[in-house]
């Protein structure tokens, strides 16, 4: 799938960077530059937000339905990226199935030093860029965050947030003096405030539990099999599949529950992006399927 | 397997930090609420609210004895005729408490609550009103809760609730007939205030965060963020533009005789005489953006803003002579936004992002000698 002659590299670039280094370094430069403008990063988002949410007709549950359409239009933004992040783990995944991988890993196993060249070489012979399936998990994280940042913003629910939204107005034809105050009520959530349904005079936190739930279904469906038990990527991936239901159920519990409509709505959104893709790995689901997959393999 | 077992514990001790961080409300997260009776400074501030002693500058008491990660403080404080200091949290507890300044437990040095209301859904921006023996305090939830404050209940019970709807921020306004309730959902109600009955309720088109206010001519006065000053017929609601302004009106205005006293976002400060229609003075825009309504004073109308011509620049009080000249002007650190507030000869100042909590000058615009305050100094 990945080789040299698929993946050339160009010749008027020095050796070892090649077009993933570049990609790689691409979106680091656009990493930094969102930091250092983070406040405009912000303001983005929050315009966006609010033009949606204006030309939903600003009324009862509307403020609900544009962050979901939001999350549709970040999902199609960041397509390239999932797409990248996907074919870069697909790879990663790839070489730890490769016979002659294996074998270095054996040979090598006391010689960390020499083990790590030879993985370097063997990626740069197979045109695998080691950060492509990270980087585009870490743009991730800005947005998470902005959107977080916005949703707070827009929800204005101190007269200080209120002056910074009426500041943060960067389309001209959005009049935020008549949208604000916006309506928080989505179905039956407060989108201001982490959420819960009084359940037998229990607060259960239904929203977490389905934020998990999503996030654990996407992470499985992802994971493909693998052969080689000194795979480490496959073990951070069984743990990754554990944590982030458990990380992003806690921030559902803790954070307004509009960022939990985004996570619940970019979790479904995975999960057909990848089985669309025919990736979606649905057997995974079922308890112990995983091993006996990967040992028919 | 131990390996995976300290990621996962990492990954999710890192999501807890970061929740506690993003999440908890903290001091700064918005501009304090100020009062003052007699020789005490009543400020809340992020997790208390403090008695401060104008003699000397020093801490009375503060609430409550330690921080509680339920309780949030930025409304306005209310100092009831009997002493009580009423006060709503912006925390996740959502409650009203009455605190009694006369009631130290020994052991912690705090006052204790006289009486507490837990029955608001949602967190406590705007200062009560105290009408006779009758509370009307305005919720985040839209509710106008009305409570007795002669039944001697420790743990009270609205004795009405009006839905009003919308965002209530502002402190309700009464003539002695009625009371009167804007909203950031652009409305303004009046209630009888004996029957509680609503007599009317007008929309505007854009949200009010600040108080009505009712003028020597029996009318009543609202800005609003549609850059607009509105007047009202207070028997039927009928009502007008009465001045269109440069930028969006966050304070309540301020009246002496037939004059309105108020400053926009722009930073723009208007005199205007209602009787006539007539502006006082011609522009006057020394500064930043105002949200802090006006003080009334003998000499001298006083003026905050937020910044200085920067945003960079800190805010500035501005004394500013009937005749529009700016008698005297001074820089205090940080940005202000809490309206100032006048107790004997001393103007108190809580800027936002300031190293003390809260100043004072003299009226000649000079700071005491004890000023700032800061707790624990």
């Amino acid at each position: 799938m990945n080789n040299p002659t698929n993946n050339p590299q160009s010749p008027a670039l020095p050796a070892g960077m090649g077009s993933g280094f570049l990609k790689t370094l691409g979106i680091t430069v656009l990493l930094v530059l969102v930091i250092m403008r983070w406040n405009d990063f912000i303001s983005i988002f929050t315009n966006v937000l609010l033009w949606i949410y204006d030309l939903l007709g600003n009324g009862p549950h509307m403020f609900g339905v544009a962050i979901i359409l939001f999350t549709i239009l970040i999902r199609l933004v960041t397509w390239p990226l999932n797409a990248q992040q996907m074919k870069g783990a697909a790879a990663m995944q790839e070489l730890q199935n490769d016979k002659e991988w294996q074998a270095i890993q054996k040979k090598y196993a006391k010689d960390r030093e020499k083990l790590a060249q030879e993985q370097l070489r063997i990626q740069r012979e197979k045109g695998i860029n080691p950060f492509g399936s990270c980087l585009p998990t870490l743009i991730q994280f800005p947005i998470i965050i902005a959107l977080y940042q916005s949703i707070t913003r827009a929800l204005a629910s101190t007269p200080l947030d209120l002056l910074k939204l009426s500041r943060s107005i960067i389309f001209p034809f959005l009049d935020v003096s008549e949208l604000i105050p916006l309506n928080s009520k989505f179905l039956w959530m407060n989108l201001g405030q982490p959420e819960s349904v009084n359940v037998l005079g229990f607060a259960l936190p239904t929203l977490a539990i389905i934020v998990a739930l999503t996030t654990y279904v996407q992470s499985k469906l992802t994971l493909p099999p693998s052969t080689n038990p000194n795979d480490q990527s496959a073990a951070m991936g069984q743990s990754m599949a554990i944590t982030m239901p458990l990380m992003l159920g806690w921030f559902a519990l803790t954070f307004p529950s509009g960022l939990s409509v985004y996570f619940i709505t970019s979790n479904l959104l995975g999960i057909i992006q990848y089985a669309a893709q025919g990736k979606a790995n649905w057997r995974n689901l079922l308890p112990g399927r995983q091993k006996q997959q990967a040992q028919k393999k | 397997m131990r390996k995976k077992l300290i990621f996962v514990t990492l990954v999710l001790l890192t999501a807890v930090i970061l929740s506690g961080c993003a999440g908890g409300p903290m001091r700064g997260t918005t501009w304090a609420g100020l009062a003052a009776s007699g020789n005490t400074a009543y400020l809340a501030d992020g997790s208390f609210v403090y008695a401060v002693n104008l003699n000397n500058g020093r801490e009375l008491w503060h609430y409550p004895a330690k921080a509680n990660s339920k309780q949030f403080f930025y409304a306005t404080p209310v100092i009831t005729p009997d002493g009580l200091v009423i006060v709503g949290s912006a925390g996740t507890d959502h409650s009203l408490i009455a605190i009694d300044p006369t009631d130290i437990d020994s052991e912690t040095q705090s006052p204790v609550e006289a009486w507490t209301f837990t029955g608001a859904k949602d967190h406590w921006v705007a200062a009560p009103l105290v009408v006779g023996d009758k509370l009307f305090a305005p919720n985040s939830d839209g509710n106008l809760y009305i409570l007795d404050l002669s039944d001697n209940r420790s743990a009270k019970e609205a004795i009405q609730v009006i839905e009003l709807g919308g965002r209530l921020w502002a402190q309700p306004t009464t003539d002695g007939e009625r009371v009167y309730v804007t909203s950031l959902d652009h409305s303004v109600v009046a209630l009888d205030v004996e029957t509680y009955d609503i007599l009317w309720h007008e929309d505007l088109t854009s949200a009010i965060p600040g108080s009505a206010v009712v003028g020597t001519d029996g009318m009543l006065y609202v800005g609003s963020l549609d850059s607009k000053l509105e007047r009202f017929d207070p028997v039927t609601g009928n009502h007008d533009t009465l001045l269109a302004t440069e930028g969006w009106l966050w304070g309540t205005p301020a009246i002496e005789d037939d004059t309105l006293y108020f400053a926009d976002l722009t930073g723009e400060l208007y005199s205007f005489n209602f009787k006539e229609g007539t502006h006082n003075w011609a522009s006057i825009r020394p500064d930043g953006a105002v949200t802090a309504s006006p003080l009334v004073l003998q000499d001298f109308i006083l003026f905050a803003t937020e910044t200085g011509k920067t945003e960079e620049d800190p805010g500035t009080l501005f004394a500013v002579s009937r005749e529009g000249e700016i008698i005297w002007n001074e820089e205090v650190d940080g940005k202000i936004y809490t309206t100032p507030v006048v107790a004997g000869d001393v103007i108190l100042v809580a800027p936002l992002g300031a190293e003390g909590y809260l100043y004072a000058f003299g009226l000649d615009g000079r700071q005491v000698s004890w000023s700032p305050f800061t707790p624990g100094e």
